[in-house]
């Protein structure tokens, strides 16, 4: 894999194969992954097995995210109960990955062969296409299902093809091309954010670290820049499952009664999703305040 | 050469982040707006607002991909 410039900084775009079991490649942003997931197994099983109906510290601290994010997507349609697992899930597992990402260790710590740059250990997940692209999929898989499942198959390719019938041939191909194109941006956008806040973080201390003269700002401008992608990682997370939330939502929502009708009716199911986050607010903004 | 030319049609290519850029900014200012005569909507305003901030920004992640696309790829 070619580097990005000189020999100051080594980016590399794809994840690096760290060993191979039988031909299956073991790569860092898996190792992210997998740490990810089982930092949410962990809290998760933890916070099950003493859980009260009065939450401790811990309980809270695990439980806000989750209530925060089930209040908004409560508020998207009628069925929400059937996607909200799915949501939360998306948000809980970007945002751990995302943060994993910050943790000293994650990408300086690795091995280095001979005359080659250093391979870390761990690699924040989402800085590997793969993942943001079996995310996508799993997301564009399910609000086509609900389509499909809602409108039934004829009523969803109906939907395509668009409204007045004799435009069928245009627009056919234009939605189809709309909906894939979802996928591609769903998992350009998290790849996207994460790898350049990478390269960011990585540019920003090559930079502070190059010169003697200017080594002590390396003690605070990569800080401004971590705590930037503290914010941008909960952001994406936030983003990801939110958009996934829209997809599946207007999947949902009815066409049937002409374009019109569709679009009144789409108003008055999203009507709740302004009211619910709306009325959840103030108690959760004034409580640690 | 080819990696000096590819290098510049990279930066280039992340001209295209102005227009997001403003976008950006108009839609921040609006919401701010919309906050400033209406303090009670940060609820209602909120989940459209980040959609609009991250659809807006996806035309600036497409610049960044042709870029990188150019700088490792190309």
């Amino acid at each position: 894999m070619p580097d990005a410039g000189g020999g100051l900084i080594h980016v590399s775009i794809q994840a690096e194969v760290l060993f191979s079991i039988g031909g299956f490649e073991v790569t860092n942003s898996m190792v992210g992954a997998v740490i990810a997931s089982l930092i949410l197994l962990a809290a998760a099983w933890y916070v099950h097995g003493h859980s009260s109906i009065v939450p401790g510290r811990l309980q809270s601290f695990v439980e806000l995210p989750i209530e925060w994010m089930a209040d908004i997507v409560a508020g998207s349609s009628s069925r929400w109960r059937s996607y909200v697992a799915l949501v939360v899930g998306l948000f809980l597992m970007i945002l751990v990955a995302n943060w994993l990402g910050l943790v000293p260790g994650v990408g300086t710590i690795g091995l280095v062969h001979e005359g080659e740059a250093l391979t870390p250990f761990v690699r924040p997940a989402a800085a590997d296409l793969n993942f943001t692209l079996g995310l996508s999929i799993v997301a564009f898989i399910v609000f086509v299902w609900w389509g499909v499942r809602v409108h039934g198959l004829a009523g969803y390719l109906k939907e395509i093809a668009g409204e007045p019938r004799y435009m069928a041939p245009l627009m056919f191909p234009i939605h189809l091309i709309s909906e894939l194109s979802r996928l591609i941006s769903l998992s350009m956008r998290l790849f996207g954010n994460v790898f350049a806040g990478e390269v960011l973080m990585t540019t920003m201390l090559a930079l502070t670290t190059a010169a003697l003269a200017v080594l002590p700002l390396a003690f605070f401008v990569p800080g401004i820049f971590l705590v930037l992608e503290l914010l941008f990682g909960l952001v994406q997370a936030m983003v990801f499952a939110l958009l996934a939330m829209t997809y599946i939502t207007l999947a949902i929502a009815e066409h049937t009664a002409g374009d019109h009708d569709g679009e009144r009716e789409k108003g008055t199911a999203n009507e709740p999703d302004l009211q619910a986050p709306g009325a959840s607010r103030p108690s959760s903004t004034s409580a640690p305040a | 050469m080819q990696g000096n030319v590819s290098a510049l049609a990279a930066g280039l290519a992340m001209l295209g982040a102005i227009g997001p850029g403003i976008g950006l900014g108009i839609g921040f200012s609006k919401a701010m707006e919309a906050l400033g005569r209406n303090p009670e909507a940060s609820g209602t305003l909120f989940v459209p607002y980040i959609l609009g901030l991250a659809l807006t920004e996806a035309v600036a992640i497409y610049c960044l991909v042709v870029a990188l696309i150019l700088i490792f790829v190309g």
